[in-house]
């Protein structure tokens, strides 16, 4: 174990972890807003990669042109599919059920999460292909030599979710603070009751957390696709539940927490799979085998120490 | 809607309807037997035609009722014009599925014989009449004639029996046809009980014979095996009984407590691995055992409780969507860790992927349930073996429940499940209560586990999932219970064998099964969150304003009145 | 038709199947009464009049979820063995027929299905299952009823040999069998490749923490080890995920030459793609569930050159009996393809089927009470000896395969090469 591989295990991390961030996002805001876990925004993100692959295997031309020139087309496509998505459960599914006691939207949420899969795992057809996917799908690749910066590989994917993640982050806390929506999320966020009656649409401002979060998610899975080179239609349920991990870590409700709760669980994992199988003590329980638990080790003592996370202010206890 | 007929014509529809349907299950429906059940025979009925027959005899029940027979109008306390209707409706979707199906199997209507035509006629027509006539619903039924004590039990025993029956069809009938027309029949069979009003009747009298309905369950389930002589069937009986022990236990923490648990299959997993361990296999990492099944029994629930008040110990305390989230991630630890401690990714304990199988059969009491005994000259193999012992440990889960439940501390549970806040004020100390209910959910799970792994004869890891297509997996522990009804007995083991039932049935559409499962999770939330048997209280929380409504509408008719 | 409703005392017989929930019958009176009144036939089908007495034969795999490609192309080919000898009168007077049964890979339906099909009297023996889970959750329940238990997909030693297979191998099953070699007999050839013909000395292992890749990466460690060689690294992956950069990272750094990968195409191929992706150009081996053509575009095309994979018997294109299972499976039009596994399948259903032939022969060329046959076929299953698609067929004293060919298969050039080296073992 030279210093070089603990600092690739560490670029690995950062770029996993602004992953999970980007997917924490989006639970994040809608936990905030309607205090709901949105179950199914794994599949949310799962179903922007899908998105984007379906229109580069179906357009005709795309895959002709150099994947940088056709990447902002495959953007567009996984954000349409993610945000339509979201919108549609949000109205269909979640919204019948303002109200109800909390355990109806999280089972509506666990259904809809198998729903969403199984609709890609018994549908989705590439050109030539049987119809449905059991086995991951080859997912088109950035061409160019990866990047080494001082003995540190990282590939363009890599690169890519690093400053889309940084981008989005400017553009959200520009958003929510100075926009006017912005704003009314957060007055919504606060006290959805005073805010109806100051004049905000609690509806539209729901709806648009849940577009807001299902196009980050969406970006995130495209991305993901590019760095490993496969997609397929259970990704979104550890991707999910370790999205939700994050924010809880960062503190529920905090946007700025989400992206950091991500970055800390995906070095955490780096180095639980590369660094812990190399420590005298510990060797036993390291490996790739063994980061989910870690994972989840992680969220459990936070909690136990910091209950409202690292970056939250307060317990929200409206229930 | 059907218009509104003079009620006489209406009458008569219904009358000649059910005469008719009576009639056409004892006809043959197609000409070959290669249709399930063979329904080519004149003279007497056969596979789907006795679900025909069984709704239209329910149907010439209720019309009897309608016509004001004497004797018969006290069968429908609550009005029998519904209860008529859903009987007719039993009978349709029987009826029609069936035809369909002929037509469907067989390659076209033409395969449908006279007597098809004449029962899909038939029971159109008992429909339309039924539908037709006017309502008669009567809000405060009159109150039941008490019985003597041995009648009512006598009563209880022959619907428990009944039900028996009922579910026993279910399990046994081997084709998918079949099954798809007994659904709705059996759906719609209820529902007609329920608008008479016998299904209010009935519950009045099961609360004033706690002691007799235990008796006459139990008696009418311990009929089951006496009925198969092959070992197919028990086997899904036994699968059945293992899940639904399992949701019992769940109910406890989900139903009774409030607490979502998404990682419940796990102490299941803790109770099955502690068995196999002590079971003296040759896959075990220990070389002991075999145990008595009391000392395995003792030690899976043991170690299951540890298990339940190591992860609840730190999260009880925590907001109860983050308990959702750290049961779930529990879940996951303890399949990820069996799967790795096999001496090569960790400590050697459960031999990681390849599990630990060739587990031997229980003895118990001196009976080795692997080999077959004979009882009042019926042969027991070794499911039905399992079968009874199955049988006990729901009962003890039965038990317990019911004894928790209406015990001080089950009030507190349900205290706690209502309302934290003021449950905590009123001096009730949340923490120690949802820990003892999480640590006994947790510890029945374990019992449940050992009798699974010497049922199944191993113990892997890929049984413990939070999402698949077979039960038990978390998923559809949670399902059984929200399915069934939250916080009832019957609630868990209704929707348990449904869920069972239901894709092992209709295998046809495997691949589509939980895309299907995911769908009927989103529309039960949204149009019966309740559950199939609901608690009362449960109703009441989930329709609250159709209720008021109700209410308002009864206190209107009693002021005008 | 069910068989709950209660008879007549007087009306016929008391079999054993009618002892029914008489107890139930005051609640559909009219219905059993009337019921009882006459006989009707059983309605199972098989009183169709034929002249051949007709023999089932019970198949179970995963025919939904993830693995369905694989379970229907394993049913496609015991399909397409049942037709054949059906049409070559494999054994006269006997109509084989095949009742396939999904088990999702989950052993307690395995279970079941194997109770349903030792209910089941016209079943004479099981080809199955897929997963070594699986089987050895059905083996008990099949054996109980003396009935054959056939794989051809099982690789793990246990199921066999039992739990000390090492050291002290014994077979708890006498009436499990399978056509495919086991882990013991495929691995060493695997490594011996790697060692000596590829020059690997020092070889980075990885598995899929699944029955069949831990199975199959312990054995080859073992014998490379033996032969010198050096196992740089082990790491285990989630099959869950796609994301391997810390097995990648420790493979790169681990100064290995090669990886051996102990799992199943899907992951095999992304692995590959992202060790040639963060610039290791190392040959890859694995076992037979690496063989497979989806495998090329998973691992992104050219960067799937180097992968090597063994399969049983000699190449198909080598051996005449495997050239015509292959025409006659694409003459027969499935939409799945045959796969890995089919041809072990195709073998192991014709063997039941021999085995079948045998037993009826002993009997003076009667079926009689297909119960009472179990158990002869159990006895000739043992002695069943024929060139199947994958060569030699037959089994060993633990029931395993008697087939030493083994080969090894490279893809090169972005497709495979079969029979770049074939064995025979011992």
């Amino acid at each position: 174990m030279t210093a070089t591989d603990v600092l690739q295990l560490l670029a690995d991390g950062l770029v996993l972890g602004t992953m999970y961030g980007l997917i924490a996002v989006g639970y994040t805001m809608v936990y905030g807003i309607l205090q709901i876990i949105n179950f199914a925004h794994g599949e949310i993100y799962m179903l922007g990669g899908f998105g984007a692959l379906f229109v580069y295997a179906w357009v005709p031309g795309l895959r002709a042109v150099s994947l940088w020139l056709a990447l902002p087309v495959l953007l567009v496509a996984a954000v349409v599919v993610s945000v339509a998505a979201a919108v549609a459960a949000e109205r269909f599914a979640y919204r019948p059920l303002r109200g109800a006691p909390r355990l109806a939207p999280l089972i509506t949420a666990i259904g809809l999460s198998l729903f969403l899969q199984q609709v890609v795992f018994n549908f989705f057809t590439l050109p030539g292909g049987s119809v449905g996917v059991t086995a991951p799908v080859p997912f088109p690749q950035l061409p160019g030599e990866p990047l080494h910066l001082g003995g540190v590989t990282l590939s363009h994917a890599a690169l890519l979710t690093l400053v889309v993640a940084a981008l989005a982050m400017v553009v959200l806390t520009w958003f929510v603070a100075r926009t006017r929506t912005g704003r009314a999320m957060q007055a919504t966020a606060q006290d959805p009751k005073t805010a109806r009656l100051m004049g905000i649409d609690t509806d539209r401002v729901i709806v648009v957390a849940f577009a807001i979060g299902a196009l980050l998610a969406a970006v995130a899975c495209v991305t993901q696709g590019l760095r490993l080179g496969t997609i397929s239609y259970n990704m979104g349920f550890i991707a999910g539940l370790k999205g939700f991990t994050a924010a809880v870590l960062g503190g529920i409700g905090n946007i700025k927490g989400a992206m950091l709760g991500g970055v800390v669980l995906g070095v955490a994992e780096a180095l639980a799979s590369g660094l812990l199988p190399h420590l005298p003590a510990l060797h036993m329980f390291g490996g790739s085998v063994w980061k989910d638990v870690w994972a989840f080790v992680i969220l459990i003592v936070v909690l136990l120490i910091r209950p409202q996370g690292l970056l939250g202010e307060r317990i929200a206890d409206r229930a | 809607m059907i218009p509104k007929t003079s009620t006489p014509a209406a009458r008569a529809l219904v009358v000649c309807g059910a005469a008719l349907s009576l009639v056409s299950p004892f006809l043959a429906w197609t000409w070959t037997s290669r249709y399930p059940g063979n329904l080519t025979v004149y003279g007497y009925p056969g596979g789907s035609q006795l679900l025909t027959l069984a709704g239209a005899l329910l149907a010439a029940v209720f019309t009897a009722a309608v016509l004001g027979v004497p004797g018969l109008r006290a069968l429908a306390p609550a009005g029998a014009v519904r209860a008529l209707r859903a009987a007719s409706l039993a009978a349709l979707t029987a009826t029609w599925i069936t035809v369909g199906a002929i037509a469907v199997d067989l390659g076209g209507v033409v395969n449908v014989e006279p007597g098809g035509w004449l029962a899909a006629g038939a029971v159109l027509l008992l429909a339309a009449g039924a539908h037709a006539l006017p309502d008669d619903t009567v809000t405060e039924p009159p109150p039941a004639a008490r019985l003597p004590r041995a009648a009512e039990g006598a009563l209880i025993t022959v619907v428990f029996l009944a039900a028996m029956y009922v579910l026993t069809y279910g399990i046994t009938t081997d084709s998918a046809q079949d099954f798809l027309a007994f659904l709705p029949a059996a759906g719609f069979g209820v529902r007609a009980l329920a608008a008479a009003g016998l299904t209010a009747r009935f519950g009045a009298l099961t609360a004033r014979n706690r002691i007799a309905v235990a008796v006459a369950a139990l008696a009418s389930a311990l009929v089951f095996p006496f009925t198969q002589t092959g070992d197919q069937y028990t086997a899904i009986a036994d699968n059945i009984l293992v899940f639904a022990a399992v949701a019992l236990g769940l109910n406890i923490v989900v139903g009774l407590v409030g607490l979502l648990d998404l990682g419940y299959v796990a102490f299941l997993g803790t109770g099955a691995y502690t068995a196999a361990l002590v079971s003296g296999s040759t896959f075990s990492t220990f070389d002991i055992g075999p145990w008595p099944f009391w000392a395995t029994a003792l030690l899976g629930m043991g170690v299951s409780l540890v298990a339940g008040l190591v992860i609840g110990a730190p999260t009880l305390r925590l907001h109860g969507d983050y308990l959702a989230i750290v049961t779930l991630g529990f879940g996951e630890i303890f399949r990820i860790t069996v799967n790795n401690l096999d001496g090569t990714s960790g400590p050697r304990l459960t031999n990681g992927p390849n599990g630990i199988n060739s587990v031997p059969n229980l003895t118990v009491f001196g009976f080795d349930l692997g080999t077959r005994h004979t009882l009042l000259g019926v042969t027991f193999g070794r499911f039905a073996n399992y079968y009874l012992l199955l049988l006990a440990v729901i009962a003890v889960i039965v038990f317990v429940y019911a004894r928790a439940g209406n015990s001080r501390i089950g009030r507190a549970w349900i205290a706690l499940r209502e309302d934290e806040k003021a449950a905590t004020a009123m001096g009730i100390e949340g923490f120690r209560y949802k820990l003892l209910a999480f640590g006994l959910g947790a510890s029945l799970a374990g019992l449940a586990g050992t009798v699974m792994a010497h049922l199944q004869t191993n113990a892997v890891p890929e049984n413990y999932k939070f999402a698949d297509t077979a039960p038990p997996n978390s998923a559809f522990l949670l399902a059984a219970v929200v399915l069934g009804g939250m916080g009832t007995v019957s609630g868990p083991l209704v929707g348990a064998a449904l869920l069972y039932l239901i894709p092992a049935k209709f295998a046809f559409f495997s691949q589509y099964q939980m895309m299907l499962f995911g769908l009927a999770l989103i529309l039960m939330m949204r149009f019966r969150p309740e559950g199939l048997v609901p608690d009362r209280r449960h109703r009441l929380e989930f329709h609250d304003e159709q209720v008021a409504a109700a209410e308002a509408r009864r206190t209107a008719a009693e002021a005008t009145a | 038709m069910h068989r709950l409703i209660a008879d007549a005392p007087d009306a016929r017989p008391r079999s054993g199947r009618s002892r029914s929930l008489a107890l139930a019958a005051p609640l559909l009176a009219g219905s059993l009464v009337l019921s009882a009144c006459g006989t009707r036939d059983d309605g199972s089908g098989d009183d169709g009049g034929q002249e051949a007495t007709t023999v089932t034969i019970g198949f179970d795999a995963p025919l939904s979820k993830d693995l369905a490609a694989v379970g229907l192309g394993m049913r496609n080919s015991a399909q397409l063995a049942v037709k054949q000898a059906n049409k070559n009168e494999l054994v006269p007077g006997v109509t084989f027929e095949l009742a396939a049964k999904d088990d999702q890979a989950t052993p307690n339906i395995g279970q079941q299905n194997a109770a349903a099909f030792v209910a089941d009297t016209s079943v004479i023996g099981v080809v199955g299952a897929y997963n070594s889970s699986v089987s050895a959750a059905m083996q008990s329940t099949l054996h109980d009823a003396t009935m054959v238990q056939v794989s051809g997909a099982n690789t793990a030693a246990t199921l066999t040999q039992g739990a000390r297979y090492k050291t002290d191998p014994q077979r708890e099953y006498d009436n499990y069998f399978r056509t495919i070699s086991t882990d013991a007999v495929a691995a060493p050839v695997m490594a011996e490749y790697f060692f000596k013909d590829l020059r690997i000395k020092k070889i980075a292992t990885v598995d899929d923490k699944k029955t069949y890749g831990t199975g199959i990466v312990e054995n080859f460690t073992e014998a490379y080890e033996k032969l010198g060689g050096k196992v740089a690294v082990h790491q285990s992956i989630n099959p869950d995920e796609s994301d391997y950069a810390a097995v990648v990272n420790s493979v790169k750094s681990s100064g290995a030459q090669g990886v051996f990968y102990g799992g199943e195409y899907p992951q095999a191929g992304p692995l590959k793609k992202q060790l040639v992706a963060a610039g290791f150009d190392g040959p890859m081996g694995g076992g037979d569930a690496v063989k497979d053509d989806q495998l090329i575009p998973l691992a992104g095309g050219k960067s799937a050159d180097g992968v090597c994979a063994h399969s049983d018997g000699a190449p198909v294109d080598s051996l005449d009996s495997a050239k015509s299972f292959v025409a006659d499976y694409k003459a027969a039009g499935y939409s799945e393809g045959y796969g890995v596994f089919g041809a072990y399948v195709y073998d192991a259903t014709t063997a039941l089927m021999k085995a079948v032939g045998a037993a009826v022969e002993a009997n003076d060329g009667k079926v009689g009470d297909i119960a009472q046959l179990r158990p002869k076929v159990v006895d000739a299953m043992q002695k069943v000896a024929f060139d199947g698609a994958t060569g030699k067929v037959g089994f060993d004293a633990y029931g395993d395969s008697v087939n030493q060919v083994i080969s090894v298969n490279c893809v090169q050039d972005g497709a495979w090469k079969n029979g770049v080296k074939i064995v025979t073992v011992k």
